[in-house]
């Protein structure tokens, strides 16, 4: 079942753009209001990789993807293209860098795009490593923001080093459940420069019933005494949501307006269609501005994918100048894919 | 020797490259000295020629014959490439869908290109007309005159009529042969989505046009110098890829009848 609401759906089912799929999906937008959406049920993967070369072409964003032996193939399309609000700004590459510090976590979130939890292996990058990516990076990019996520950052004993030495470089963001502000931890949080770190703390609903559905029973209470305790001690926090349908993002932007939380400080976003999500945004990289995201496996060009093949621009993490270099021709591949269209015919 | 002035437009920044190619082979190969005048509209071209600003235009189909009749037949045909003797246009349609045939786009919505180009616009629009059908009487048209001035170059206009068509604004659409091969050689579009239901008689493109007076001798100094460009020679191919050619022809002129019939029809030679 898709999380989406959708306003129409395609009765037809096991659809091919050779048996018929076009003139269906003409059908579907012209009984849809500009802005809602509808469903196709297709017959395969490589009818979902023909239905992304129909949206690139006419602008109508696919916003889910759902895919199981149980059900096939279901997408929900939105009749036009995303709001400028969902969509990416341009900005220079390395201008944000993140940093996967470690991919352990004492959640389990069902929507994660790295397939973090308790079982899974730490691939910590280290200080050492953090700190020679940083000198490199000095030389080759202006970097305005450094974001240290996971896992859960907090699970590790180095974190108030990492946290150091990132915010030495550039202002730094650390994204944390919230949940382990306590002992040596808290002392760690407690030794970080206010005016350089950050805190983001996910947060995926205004009630505890739909935050505990994802994160696990209980996670939503520990989140918000975390986000308390960091408020206390000083700290900037943003609150981060991911969201499954239109009705769940308003919920939780009328429960930031309650809060006054200002609007640098909220991110909310969709469920990447990655990792543990069974559904959500189906992101393919020239979807995406890179940025580049350093990991214990390799580099990535974006976190949403940092544990994915397609993804992956680099097996080693330096040298930094070679990384850029890649993200910049990967960059400029993926533009020239999209432009490629006005290019099939230039007459001379 | 004087600088043969010879006019291209520059509908996207490699125009550049490729007539920095050709200038190097005119001078240092052919020793026909020539300088290159870029110009951003056909039209602008097109009045150089006639003002003698220019001695030779690199011309669409439509600004060759445009020259040709206001200049009455004194701006010259000097040689074309041999992938501008046969063109088409082509009727793209959803497979399956209301328009299997041309006779199908009476009572039906259809997107053309730009307006002033030959294949996506002025030659569709004209045998549309030679099956009966009349554009806002027979069928209603949605024209994406994009890149104005630039007669088609650029293609915008027919990714513009791809769009509609494959987001089912229009029935229909009108493209030429070089983007519908295109489309289908870079898999632009989802395989056995649409398809062409309709290929137009074929037409010739480009042509190389030579100013009213331009000695004679000048004319088959550069003619000669054209058909010497080979393929094989690896100084020369790379100046004949990117222009989109294997070899330079002479003139071939029976196939811009239906084109001059057109422009006639549709007030093409009028001058504004």
């Amino acid at each position: 079942m898709l999380r989406q609401a959708v306003a129409v759906q395609v009765p037809k089912a096991d659809l091919t753009f050779a048996s018929g799929l076009l003139l269906e999906l003409h059908q579907a937008i012209r009984a849809t209001p500009k802005g809602a959406t509808f469903s196709v049920h297709l017959k395969d993967q490589f009818a979902l990789a023909e239905l992304e070369r129909w949206s690139s072409l006419t602008g109508n964003a696919l916003v889910e993807v759902q895919s199981s032996e149980a059900h096939g193939v279901v997408v929900a399309i939105r009749n036009g293209a995303l709001p400028a609000s969902e969509r990416e700004a341009e900005r220079p590459i390395g201008s944000r860098v993140w940093f996967y510090t470690n991919f352990d976590c004492n959640l389990a979130c069902d929507y994660c795009c790295v397939r973090s939890s308790p079982k899974t292996a730490r691939n910590a990058l280290g200080v050492g490593e953090v700190s020679a990516i940083l000198a490199e990076l000095r030389l080759v990019a202006q970097t305005q923001e450094i974001f240290l996520t996971g896992g859960e950052p907090f699970l590790l004993e180095d974190i108030a080093a990492l946290a150091l030495t990132a915010a030495e470089h550039a202002p730094t963001t650390i994204l944390t459940n919230g949940m382990l502000f306590a002992g040596r931890r808290r002392s760690a949080l407690e030794s970080l420069p206010r005016d350089r770190v950050a805190l983001q703390v996910s947060l995926d609903s205004p009630d505890a019933g739909l935050h505990d559905l994802h994160r696990g029973a209980g996670s939503f209470e520990k989140a918000r005494a975390g986000i308390r305790i960091a408020r206390d001690l000083g700290f900037r926090v943003r609150l981060a949501a991911t969201v499954s349908t239109d009705v769940d993002e308003q919920r939780f932007r009328d429960f930031l307006d309650a809060e006054q939380i200002p609007p640098e400080d909220r991110v909310v976003r969709r469920v990447a269609l990655r990792g543990f999500a069974e559904a959500g945004l189906a992101l393919v990289r020239a979807d995406l501005v890179p940025e580049i995201t350093f990991t214990g496996r390799g580099v990535y060009y974006h976190p949403v994918g940092a544990t994915d093949d397609d993804f992956l621009v680099s097996t080693a993490l330096r040298p930094v100048a070679d990384i850029v270099r890649k993200l910049t021709e990967l960059r400029e591949r993926d533009a020239v894919h999209r432009n490629s269209l006005a290019e099939v015919f230039h007459c001379a | 020797m004087k600088n043969l002035l010879l006019g291209a437009v520059a509908y996207d920044p490699k125009v550049v490259t490729i007539w920095e190619g050709m200038r190097t082979y005119f001078r240092e190969e052919a020793k026909l000295p020539i300088e290159i005048v870029l110009f951003l509209s056909y039209e602008a071209q097109v009045q150089a020629l006639l003002d003698n600003v220019v001695d030779i235009g690199w011309n669409t189909n439509l600004a060759y014959v445009q020259a040709s009749a206001w200049s009455h037949e004194s701006c010259a045909p000097l040689a074309m490439r041999d992938t501008d003797l046969v063109w088409n246009s082509v009727l793209i349609a959803p497979k399956g869908g209301a328009i299997q045939s041309l006779a199908d786009v009476k009572g039906r919505r259809i997107a053309l290109g730009s307006r002033d180009s030959g294949h996506a616009a002025i030659l569709p629009v004209h045998y549309l007309a030679k099956a009966g059908l009349v554009e806002g009487t027979d069928y209603q048209a949605t024209r994406f005159n994009t890149d104005l001035g630039k007669h088609g170059d650029t293609g915008t206009s027919e990714a513009d009529v791809l769009r509609a068509v494959m987001n089912g604004d229009v029935d229909a659409g009108m493209v030429g042969t070089p983007f519908w091969h295109g489309i289908q050689e870079k898999n632009l579009v989802p395989a056995g989505s649409i398809e062409a239901v309709w290929t137009s008689p074929a037409y010739p493109h480009c042509m190389f046009t030579a100013r009213q007076g331009l000695e004679q001798d000048t004319k088959s100094a550069f003619v000669k110098a054209l058909l010497d460009m080979k393929w094989e020679n690896p100084k020369h191919r790379p100046i004949l890829e990117a222009e989109g050619l294997k070899e330079w022809v002479l003139p071939q002129l029976d196939g811009y009848a239906s084109l001059r019939e057109a422009c006639t029809q549709q007030g093409f030679f009028e001058r504004r």
